[in-house]
């Protein structure tokens, strides 16, 4: 099974930060199709972003939807790798796994808050 | 003026830019809380050693300057030190309660700071109704919103007017003199949030009940501010009873002081008041510099602005300007300029009514101070354009 860091190696190989942003946003360009994925309901906002995030789960997929592109870009990496992965995998994941890879540097206070809760609510549908 | 700032000498290339949250440490505020926390450690209002008489000096110290710099008569009445605006607000709104008789109406300005509007939508307290002011085309107060909804209220209610001084969304001064004047003439209480105007220009704050603001934003020390309140005010029980506030304790009677330290229970930020003679020394020396700073760096910021990338929402009244990125969220523009080692604030602001109101979930806000240089205004913006085109790009 791969892991999330292998899902995303491109990401990986990049040093300048704002290389891997640009990166972040590109995933997130490519994702944010038109119309939305999911419905933009209260019900599906994830709080605590520091912009607008909707998640929805289908048929034990997940799908994503954010007003910024960096923030559609994170939470479709992590949409993607939970898609593939299993549930061992996927009960295992958490912020920590994105500390230990070393993306955390690249999410401020208010964002790691918002991946948090994102990853909370992907567990709260397991 | 920048050589006075630490930070910088420290981060030769860290752009600051989000001083309206925050600004950097003057030099002798840092000096002098070390100073104090080396070698003068001790308590106020309680021990009778040297050490703790040097520090009890010091805090009495401290009023006196706030009061002779910002006209204050009696400040050891009117000067109440606690942790920051917030809680300033959150204790006017507190003893008002104790007076409001139900039925109450509070008129807070649509500017508001979620520090002004919570404490009064948030407190449970079924006694007063919330009626917002509108603001005008300027994005100031409406003075003419504020007396009709006054007129149109049943007689004889008590009234409340909570408004700030500048809005750290907007940057827009409001009239504060005329609504001052308003509060005094229908009889209602008032508050003012001068969180974003004191340190940064010139401000009569006489006639109000309460004045809230906060320390870190004009160069001092973190979890410090000032409620100064009209005297009357100290007939009414403190909103958190506690140590130091009190001359005589029983078990079940207790008397209170008779000056603001009835409403200072608990060990105050002892470093940081003892920062605040150095400081306001300071602040009321280069007064008229910082205010003709921040309006050069105003002219130049809204100079800089490319309208066709960036709307700006606020006038430039003050030291910040906010912007609605026509392309992408603010969040990214954020992010990358992070990247570049610029800090700036992005989001709602903690006025997110208004900010809502604006038809965004989020803006861009670039403030400066009096350490702010043109090059890095200049350097910002140049760096928004060029992180706008890169958004263009990808979201084509």
């Amino acid at each position: 099974m791969i892991e999330f860091q292998d899902l995303h190696s491109d990401l990986f190989l990049l040093d300048d930060p704002l290389d891997k942003y640009e990166w972040i946003m590109e995933y997130g360009a490519v994702a944010k199709t038109v119309p939305p994925p999911v419905q933009l309901l209260p019900k599906n906002l994830v709080e605590g972003c520091t912009s607008n995030l909707w998640l929805e789960q289908r048929t034990n997929k997940y799908y994503c939807y954010a007003d910024s592109l960096i923030v559609q870009g994170i939470a479709s990496m992590i949409c993607d790798y939970y898609n593939q992965a299993s549930v061992e995998k996927r009960r295992e994941f958490s912020l920590s796994t994105l500390t230990a890879i070393g993306l955390a540097p690249l999410l401020s206070m208010g964002r790691q808050n918002g991946v948090a809760n994102l990853i909370k609510k992907i567990k709260s549908y397991e | 003026m920048r050589d006075n700032f630490p930070f910088f000498a420290a981060n030769h290339t860290t752009i600051y830019l989000d001083s309206a949250a925050t600004s950097q440490t003057l030099n002798s505020v840092v000096d002098d809380t070390r100073d104090f926390l080396i070698h003068r450690r001790a308590n106020a209002h309680r021990s009778g050693h040297s050490m703790g008489t040097w520090i009890n000096n010091e805090y009495h110290r401290a009023k006196e300057y706030i009061g002779a710099w910002l006209n204050i008569d009696q400040p050891e009445k009117r000067i109440i030190f606690n942790s920051g605006t917030t809680q300033g607000l959150h204790d006017a709104a507190m003893m008002i309660q104790q007076i409001m008789s139900p039925g109450g109406v509070v008129f807070i300005g649509r500017d508001s700071h979620h520090s002004l509007i919570l404490p009064f939508t948030q407190s449970g307290n079924a006694k007063w109704r919330i009626v917002y002011i509108d603001l005008d085309s300027a994005g100031r107060i409406d003075l003419t919103d504020l007396q009709q909804k006054i007129a149109i209220q049943p007689l004889g209610l008590p009234k409340v007017i909570a408004v700030t001084a500048v809005s750290n969304v907007l940057g827009v001064v409001n009239d504060i003199k005329g609504i001052n004047k308003i509060a005094h003439d229908v009889g209602a209480v008032s508050i003012l949030d001068a969180s974003q105007i004191i340190g940064k220009g010139s401000i009569d704050i006489s006639g109000w009940d309460f004045v809230a603001w906060s320390w870190h934003k004009l160069y001092g020390p973190m979890g410090l501010g000032c409620l100064v309140i009209d005297p009357v005010w100290l007939n009414f029980d403190p909103t958190r009873p506690g140590g130091g506030s009190v001359t005589h304790v029983g078990l079940d009677s207790a008397v209170y002081l008779t000056d603001a330290s009835r409403f200072e229970s608990g060990t105050q930020n002892l470093a940081g008041i003892a920062a605040l003679p150095n400081l306001v020394s300071w602040l009321s020396q280069h007064q008229t510099a910082i205010e003709f700073h921040d309006v050069a760096m105003a002219q130049l910021a809204y100079g800089c602005v490319n309208k066709n990338k960036f709307v700006p929402v606020s006038e430039p009244d003050s030291g910040l300007i906010s912007l609605k990125p026509r392309v992408g969220a603010a969040e990214d523009y954020a992010m990358f300029l992070d990247a570049r080692n610029v800090m700036v604030r992005t989001g709602k602001l903690c006025a997110e009514p208004l900010v809502t109101a604006l038809g965004t979930d989020g803006l861009i806000r670039i403030s400066w101070a009096a350490y702010t240089t043109a090059a890095e205004i200049e350097q910002t913006f140049n760096h928004l354009e060029d992180i706008y085109d890169r958004i263009s790009r990808l979201a084509q």
